[in-house]
């Protein structure tokens, strides 16, 4: 029942994953931090198999710093995104692919403009304006179609990411619980309190 | 005594010298010249074409392509220019790597590999040649004449031990020394390109050996930002349209002097 | 020739770093026995990669799924051991762990008296649930790179840094069968620690963990008797009693409990429980005991629900 929404308003990109971590029928912590900062203007949410997951997002958040230690600046969100991209593409025809869904938020400090990709486990890619995983998306995707604003303030965009929240509590058999929620913009990634 | 270390790019000599790399820097400073300016809307680049010749069929290089004559400046990414200076076997094998590198940037992150990024490759594999045994170092120093988002224009110089450097204004190749404390004293931070250009053509014709500037002894090329999408376009001048330039700028040659003329 | 050059000093392709690195670790070979005289059995410890052989068939996990599904084929002749309670908790007090002592293999009961912790150091505590054998070896292997840890490093390793080695390895062999769920716990550095790791290569740090077939029912008495300021007495009684309530209602969970404490000078065994005897008579007479058996009907003797009868007029 993992759930993870991605919404672009004006200047910023937020990011919310459930903090679930199920086992089977259990739910074995209920306070896990699904949402990377891979450097300072991006993050990443990530959800699928277990394992694959943190294993995925710790090599993506290794080789992005990498990048970042190499040539002194980070990688732009947009290249960022494509190379996280390809490598679940390389995963998928490997031996053991990973099995990982991600959204990719970022603001682009070159261009000054908020930047937001859904990338699933078989490499496909796409920059959206809002974006969700699992089955919240069944929900959000409608609901955001209705009432997303690209230039919405960060109060109403997190306005708008509360009545998805609300929805998928409402409508799904499992409520996901309790949300992480980070966004970031000209001034980097922090965490809010919805 | 150097004999010793001469064969062996690989061993240093008793005063610390790895002979082979100096020599392929010598060979350098014989070469063509090669100059880069960078301005505050671009980056300029001109060079010392070295073969030259009634009989040299240069039909390729009038039409189609993407200008120049294929000696000394080539385009190595849509954003990167290269000036070439010293072996041309070697010269071409470099560029071959250089544009190999840049696509493969673009296929791993969906955008043109950055200048300094480029010079780094490069100068990864030049420096290879200095310590790996049995090979011989490239001949060549390379301008990376350069746009990337991160840094906007640039301008960076690599020597063929696998060292590199950014500038405002540099030269390679034959009569280095003189073309930059020529730049030194004309340089000011903010120039822009039309008035780089002036002062680049200014420079190769006082540094070159002939006395007279023509297409057929000069390459030219600039980047700048396309006005309407903001993306760097580079430019590689054709002969004509050298001439043309030179023309304006004051420095073409007399007609009676033209030796190609009927 | 020169390809194979340019590829090995560019930084460019992928594939070129994966060379290189196949290289270096070729180049670890050289060394490998000289230099260590005696691999005595242990060959892949002395290497920073860990490595273990697999079975020489083509499909490891298709032929062991062939030779062990008991689900499927009641009479094939490799069960395999499962079925389990076990839990683990943090508290104000240090982390104390609890585990039945039933191994089963198919509806068959193989034993009572099984040690389902293992005690990696004097400081480390690791549980078993899953597959006895991937438990019990790996988490011996763990034990000597824990002290190998020690000896390089002049310092106990965290608890943390264990538990991820743990699945780091067990994630190398994620879909060749490996059947693992177990809590590494112990006290460093930042004190108490609990992490789940599972043959998933999941590894969650947290307060309190339960797992096995009757991780359920053990939650159902730990969650709601836990909180941070228990004493030692009521922790130690909470571990004991979650235990017992599953191995009353699982099935493939029981015969004993064993208990252990974990403070800052280590793991402590606080002892052996007989579920029967905790369902009749209580643990005993230690710390925390309620003076009575566990069982429900022990515990509500003499109590009814029924409303007082009215009296005959």
């Amino acid at each position: 029942m993992e759930t993870s929404f991605g919404i672009t308003g004006k200047g910023y990109v937020i990011i919310a994953a459930d903090t679930t971590s199920a086992r089977s029928i259990i739910k074995m912590k209920t306070d896990e931090d699904k949402i990377k900062t891979l450097s300072p203007h991006l993050l990443m949410a990530y959800s699928g198999e277990p394992g694959d997951t943190v294993q995925f997002a710790e090599f993506v958040e290794r080789n992005i710093r990498l990048y970042q230690i190499r040539n002194l600046y980070a990688l732009r969100p947009a290249a960022a995104a494509a190379w996280i991209r390809r490598a679940l593409a390389n995963s998928l025809r490997s031996r053991k692919p990973y099995g990982v869904n991600l959204l990719v938020g970022g603001y682009d400090t070159a261009s000054t403009d908020p930047h937001l990709y859904w990338i699933d486990y078989f490499g496909a890619m796409t920059e959206v304006p809002f974006a969700a995983h699992g089955y919240g998306a069944y929900f959000a995707l409608s609901l955001l179609d209705r009432y997303h604003d690209p230039e919405a303030s960060l109060e109403e965009g997190l306005a708008v990411l509360r009545r998805c929240i609300d929805e998928v509590a409402k409508r799904l058999v499992i409520d996901p619980g309790k949300y992480k929620v980070k966004v970031v913009d000209k001034d980097g990634v922090r965490e809010v309190e919805l | 005594m150097a004999r010793r270390y001469d064969s062996r790019t690989t061993i240093f000599s008793p005063e610390g010298k790895l002979y082979q790399v100096e020599y392929a820097m010598e060979a350098i400073s014989h070469a063509g010249t090669v100059l880069g300016l960078l301005a505050k809307d671009g980056v300029v680049l001109a060079a010392e074409k070295k073969v030259t010749g009634k009989l040299l069929d240069l039909s390729a290089t009038k039409e189609g392509g993407y200008g120049g004559s294929g000696e000394k400046i080539f385009l190595l990414s849509s954003n990167v220019i290269g000036g070439l200076a010293g072996l041309t076997a070697d010269a071409n094998s470099l560029v071959n790597f250089a544009r190999t590198a840049a696509q493969q940037h673009l296929l791993a992150y969906d955008e043109e590999i950055p200048v300094e990024l480029l010079a780094q490759r490069l100068c990864d594999m030049k420096q290879g040649y200095t310590q790996f045994g049995g090979l011989r170092p490239f001949g060549v120093s390379l301008l990376y004449a350069g746009y990337d988002p991160h840094y906007q224009f640039q301008l960076y110089r690599s020597d063929p031990s696998g060292n590199y450097s950014g500038w405002k204004a540099t030269c390679i190749g034959a009569n280095n020394g003189t073309a930059q404390s020529l730049l030194k004293q004309e340089y000011k931070d903010d120039i822009e390109v039309k008035d780089a250009i002036g002062l680049a053509l200014r420079t190769m014709s006082k540094t070159m050996d002939s006395t007279t500037l023509g297409s057929e002894k000069l390459e030219f090329a600039v980047l700048t930002l396309d006005p309407v999408t903001k993306q760097p376009k580079a430019k590689i001048y054709r002969p004509a349209e050298i001439d043309a330039l030179l023309e304006k700028e004051g420095l073409a040659k007399k007609d009676d002097d033209t030796e190609m003329k009927p | 020739m020169l390809h194979q050059f340019a590829d090995r000093f560019s930084t460019t392709s992928a594939q070129s770093e994966l060379r290189r690195a196949q290289a270096l670790a070729a180049d670890d070979e050289e060394f490998s026995d000289a230099a260590w005289g005696s691999e005595a059995g242990l060959g892949s410890l002395a290497k920073g990669v860990p490595s273990f052989s697999v079975p020489a068939v083509s499909d490891p996990s298709a032929f062991l799924r062939l030779h062990t599904d008991d689900h499927a084929d009641p009479s094939c002749r490799i069960k395999i051991k499962h079925g389990t309670t076990t839990l683990a908790f943090r508290y104000q007090g240090g982390v104390i762990v609890a585990v039945d002592s039933r191994a089963t293999a198919g509806s068959y009961v193989a034993s009572g008296t099984v040690k389902k912790v293992i005690e990696i150091n004097p400081y480390l505590l690791g549980t078993m649930a899953g597959g006895a054998a991937d438990c019990q070896y790996w988490e011996t292997y763990l034990g000597i790179h824990c002290r190998l840890h020690e000896l390089r490093n002049r310092e106990r390793i965290s608890v943390s840094a264990a538990s991820k080695y743990l699945s780091n390895l067990v994630y190398s062999y994620k879909g060749m069968g490996l059947s693992m769920g177990t809590m590494i716990c112990g006290w460093d550095k930042t004190g108490p620690a609990v992490f789940y790791v599972d043959s998933d290569g999941t590894r969650l740090k947290g307060d309190l963990f339960s797992v096995g077939s009757g991780s359920t029912h053990a939650y159902g008495v730990l969650d709601q008797g836990y909180h941070w300021d228990l004493t030692d007495a009521e922790a130690q009684e909470l571990g004991r009693r979650s235990i017992y309530a599953a191995g009353h209602r699982d099935a493939f969970s029981g015969n004993t409990c064993n208990l252990y404490h974990i403070k800052e000078d280590g793991w402590h065994f606080i002892g052996n429980y007989d579920i029967s005897k905790m369902h009749y008579e209580g643990p005993g007479n230690v710390p925390g005991a309620p003076g009575h058996g566990y069982g429900y009907d022990i515990r509500v003797e003499g109590r009814s629900s029924a409303d007082v009868a009215p009296v005959a007029a």
